[in-house]
């Protein structure tokens, strides 16, 4: 064998890592080997020697420390209790390195098995070990089905009959999910998006924190519009203050709003919340107001004071329930439930029933005449016997308006007569069949009977009475009177009798009943009152009363009274009256009357009331003539035109005075016929002008001396010409009428038609302008008027010609005036007197004394108003006025 | 920093237009008819602050007695608009104010008399108007059409109410 590889080199290189080994006895060893190596020695390779004590030594030298080792480990694995002890010292470690998947895999079926073991050996230990584990967990998760199931079932109430429901329904049938299911998974799947806590004041925004990937337009806007909008909610439904609008919904989206006093918190919801939300979303809201409530109070939009805040919005935000498609056993649910209704359903009813029932009985129960014995309720039958007196009110009619099915009642009645006093008494008003004067009953628990009744009736009623059963109610009909025809007819005729015998003035003497009819003899007064007529109203029979009544003078006061009266006729001022038995006259009367009166008093004496007439005084003559004086002076009061201003009576005479119209009634006249004596009467009267109508018409009519052809009349107050005047006149009394209207008094002429004969006018108003004119008290004008005179007359005969020629006739009044000097008599006298002294004096001048008429207008037709000493002498004429007939 | 400002102001007299374009908005001007209110907002920048004015522009009524007042409550400000050309609106105006100030106290306002641009139609005297000011109001003469002094009315009433 050749090599160039170098073998002692070879080991000696530190090649590998065994560097225990003694590689310089190595070398050496193998360098000896070597030597001995014969090349022969391969050829006796078969001659091995079997020991080689340097292999031994090879061997050591190569492995000795691995042999030592290994001898060592064997050692180790060969003695069980080492093992343990070095394994249980890395068991530990070693687990925790070893790959989970795998050991958990290793493991599993080593603890199942040890478990089960563990529990068939004593379960109790690991229910001990579990326990404090379990039971949180079980009841937290019993609660929260619970909580889940009921927020449900609402909702699947809620939409079990909607759109939504057969949505679902659809949907369920096509998925193969329960209905529940569906509903669930659509009815509790919501997600809080938004969250804006907006200061309730001025609807600024506080805050706004919204969810991952949920935006929305600026909330600074929305914060304040959601406020517009609760204000416009409040104001447009006029709601409370504190009450906020807590929901708004538009299709997925609802906005829940919790009003705090300082800030509102709105959640914007996509889905459906649970209702529980809104008590998390309060809770937040009162968290924000504990912690900071100044500074929300204080809020004027610089929200960095309330920072603090969005945290707490936060965990709003954060709520949320996604879609989930956890099991629950729906099924078994539905299926209870469809057990539990109808159950509930049937044992409310048979419940209900059993009420209507037992109502029923107790109103059987207190009803007179009926006693319940016994009552069962069986299978929903009900069973009913007992007692009920015919006369009571029918069951099965009672049944009526209870409800209770009829057809379910079976009832067993046997009838009794009850002693009850009510039934007793309907049983003999059924019996006895009383008349209709007869009332019956119940006094006490006793039947009474009142009234009147033949005694035929009294018979029957009384063999009743004994007949009642022992126990029963008694009968007392002691009440009722035995009234036969014939007793009722006498007691009539009794009552009338009695009514005569009370009368005044009316003496019974006699009186009987024998076959039916009535006699009576006796007194009476003329005066009394009509026997006949008092038997009105008795109910006897007029036919049969037999009367025989002789007059006679009743000396009872009140007839004498009577009979006073009317023979002495008192006069008015006396009165007659009854005191003490005695006959009383009282008051004034003249002697005359009172010596008739006198003379009554004596004949009356005999037997008689007295009569009285001590207090009656004798009218003295004096008080008679100033009674006359009175019913003059009230005479004189009610005439119109007539003032009273004063009036006293004094030593006999009688002074009176006052103001009249001249056109009123003459006071003197009006004295005649009054009893007063002329001479004694002192009168002092003014005149004046009445305003009254009735006297201005008298005085248009002396002044205006209308023609025939005009009527005055007065229409309410207003005075109205009517009919065909001359034109002259009209302007007369237009000019009247002027005046008459300052005194407020109205006189119309719009109804007059002009009536002159146009040729007369020029000279009717020539004559009209004339005025005759007097010296102050004189009634005869002065030479200077002679002229006037002349040319007046001449003037009046012309005309009075042409008036002639043209169909009419002219008429001429002469009026006197006189001015406001000297008395107001002798005023109107004077007037007067001036108008005759023209009169004359026209006459004298030829003109027809026929046609002129005259008369006195004292101060009232004034020319002027009197104001000066020339007013005065102007006022003192005669005017003449034209008239055409 | 945020505060409530309402526009008062009679029937047409512009607040809506004053408002439409010179403001940020999102909701549309049937809010005013439908709830009566529409709110919008001016943001104004100041060099140490920024305001944002939310404006609740009151629907204009002239019938006075429909002006719903609660919805000035919280407010810090007004805008009170006039119509340039119709001499009443500004009673109206005056009289809507003191009624939020009755109910709510005094506060910041700015008065506009808009649609300056119609000065053809113009009916207050200039008189009325130095009057005014010399109560020491805040008068503006604004035309939503130019949009001139819109911007100032605003600016000023943000400086008077974030004092």
């Amino acid at each position: 064998m050749t090599s160039t590889v170098d073998p002692i080199s070879l080991p000696k290189r530190a090649a590998s890592n065994d560097t225990e080994i003694d590689r310089e006895a190595l070398a050496r060893l193998l360098i000896e080997i070597a030597r001995n190596v014969d090349p022969d020695y391969r050829a006796r390779l078969d001659g091995i020697p079997t020991a080689d004590p340097r292999m031994e030594t090879l061997r050591q030298l190569l492995v000795g420390r691995e042999i030592s080792e290994l001898s060592r480990v064997t050692h180790l694995l060969d003695e069980p209790e080492q093992l343990a002890a070095a394994v249980g010292g890395v068991l530990s470690s070693a687990a925790a390195r070893a790959s989970h998947a795998q050991l958990g895999e290793a493991l599993a079926p080593v603890v199942e098995r040890a478990v089960q073991r563990s529990i068939q050996k004593s379960p109790r230990t690991l229910t001990d070990i579990l326990y404090p584990v379990f039971l949180p967990a079980i009841r937290k998760s019993i609660g929260e089905k619970i909580d889940q199931t009921f927020q449900s079932l609402n909702e699947t109430l809620r939409h079990i009959f909607t759109w939504h429901g057969l949505k679902w329904r659809f949907e369920a049938w096509r998925t193969g999910a329960s209905f529940s299911e569906v509903v669930l998974r659509h009815s509790l799947v919501y997600r809080v998006e938004h969250v804006f806590l907006i200061h309730r004041n001025s609807g600024l925004l506080i805050k706004h924190v919204t969810a991952e990937n949920a935006t929305s337009e600026d909330p600074q806007l929305i914060s304040s519009m959601l406020s517009a909008i609760q204000d416009f909610v409040k104001d447009s439904f006029n709601e409370k203050e504190q009450s906020g609008l807590d929901t708004i919904r538009f299709g997925e989206l609802r906005l829940w709003s919790e009003v705090g006093p300082f800030a509102t918190l709105v959640a914007v919801i996509r889905g459906n919340p649970p209702e529980e939300l809104h008590e998390i979303i309060r809770d937040v809201l009162l968290r924000i107001h504990d912690e900071c409530s100044q500074a929300l109070e204080q809020f004027d939009g610089d929200s960095s004071q309330l920072a603090g805040v969005e945290t707490q919005l936060q965990t709003c935000v954060d709520l949320k329930q996604e879609e989930s498609n956890q099991g629950f056993p729906w099924l078994v649910l539905a299926a209870v439930l469809l057990v539990l209704i109808p159950a509930g359903g049937w044992f409310f009813l048979s419940w209900q029933s059993g009420q209507r029932w037992q109502a029923y009985v107790s109103r059987l129960g207190i009803q007179p005449g009926i006693i319940v014995a016994e009552q069962k309720v069986h299978d929903g039958q009900f069973y009913i016997t007992g007692l009920r007196d015919p006369l009571a009110a029918d069951p099965q009619s009672l049944l009526a308006g209870t409800q209770v099915d009829p057809a379910r009642v079976h009832s067993h009645w046997q009838f009794y007569q009850s002693l009850d006093p009510e039934f007793v008494l309907k049983r003999l008003a059924a019996s006895l069949v009383p008349p209709d004067s007869v009332r019956l009953s119940i006094v006490n628990d006793r039947i009474v009977a009142e009234g009147e009744a033949p005694d035929t009736w009294i018979d029957r009623a009384r063999a009743a009475a004994q007949q009642l059963s022992a126990g029963g109610p008694e009968f007392d009909i002691s009440r009722v009177r035995d009234v036969s025809p014939e007793a009722r007819a006498a007691e009539r005729w009794q009552t009338y009798v009695s009514r005569l015998e009370a009368q005044p003035g009316i003496i019974v003497a006699e009186q009987k009943v024998r076959d039916g009819q009535f006699y009576i003899a006796g007194l009476r007064d003329p005066l009394a009152a009509d026997p006949q007529s008092l038997l009105a109203g008795t109910q006897v029979d007029p036919a049969r009363v037999h009367s025989h009544w002789q007059f006679y003078q009743s000396f009872e006061p009140e007839f004498v009274l009577k009979r006073l009266t009317a023979s002495l006729t008192p006069p008015k001022s006396v009165r007659l009256s009854i005191v003490d038995d005695r006959i009383v006259a009282e008051g004034e009367a003249p002697d005359t009357w009172i010596d008739r009166a006198r003379a009554a008093a004596r004949q009356l004496s005999a037997g008689g009331p007295e009569f009285d007439i001590s207090k009656v005084r004798d009218v003295s003559p004096e008080a008679r003539a100033a009674e006359h004086w009175q019913t003059y002076v009230s005479r004189l009061e009610a005439q119109a035109g007539i003032i009273v201003a004063q009036q006293t009576a004094r030593g006999g005479h009688f002074y009176i005075s006052g103001l009249r119209d001249p056109q009123a009634a003459d006071p003197q006249v009006l004295l005649s016929g009054t009893g007063v004596d002329p001479a004694r009467v002192h009168s002092q009267w003014q005149f004046y002008q009445s305003l009254h109508p009735k006297f201005v018409v008298k005085r248009l009519m002396a002044s205006l001396t209308p023609p025939d052809s005009v009527r005055l009349s007065i229409i309410k107050d207003r005075i109205v010409a009517q009919g065909e005047a001359p034109a002259a006149w009209i302007d007369r009394a237009r000019v009247a009428a002027q005046q008459l209207s300052a005194d407020g008094l109205s006189l119309e002429l719009s109804e007059l038609r002009e009536l002159t004969p146009p040729e007369l006018t020029h000279l009717r108003e020539a004559i009209q302008a004339v005025n005759i004119f007097f010296d102050s008290g004189k009634a005869v004008p002065g030479p200077e008027q002679l002229p006037v005179l002349d040319k007046l007359a001449n003037q009046l005969k012309e005309l009075a010609t042409d008036a002639r020629k043209a169909g009419v006739t002219a008429q001429f009044m002469l009026t006197g005036h006189s001015d406001e000097t000297g008395r107001e008599t002798a005023k109107l006298s004077i007037s007067a007197a001036r108008a005759e002294t023209v009169r004359a004096l026209l006459k004298k001048r030829g003109v027809d004394p026929e046609l002129l008429l005259v008369r006195g207008a004292g101060t009232f037709e004034p020319a002027e108003t009197e104001n000066s000493r020339t007013g005065s002498s102007a006022n003192r004429r005669v005017s003449v006025t034209v008239n055409f007939h | 920093m945020q505060k409530k400002i309402c526009m008062l102001g009679g029937f047409a007299v512009g607040k809506t237009s004053l408002v439409r374009r010179f403001v940020q908005s999102i909701f549309s001007e049937t809010y005013l008819t439908t709830v009566g209110v529409k709110i919008d907002k001016k943001s104004v920048a100041f060099p140490d602050k920024t305001v944002d004015l939310i404006l609740w522009d009151l629907a204009g009524e002239d019938d006075i007695g429909s002006f719903r007042v609660s919805y000035v409550r919280g407010a810090s400000g007004l805008v009170l608009v006039v119509d340039g050309t119709r001499a009443a609106t500004l009673a109206v105006a005056l009289t809507l104010r003191e009624r939020a100030e009755a109910e709510f106290g005094a506060m910041p306002f700015v008065l506009l008399f808009n649609k300056s641009d119609l000065a053809d139609r113009w009916a207050i005297s200039d008189s009325e108007i130095d009057e005014l000011r010399q109560l020491g109001w805040q008068i503006y003469l604004t035309s939503a059409l130019s949009g001139e002094h819109v911007d100032d009315a605003f600016r000023q009433l943000a400086s008077m109410v974030s004092k």
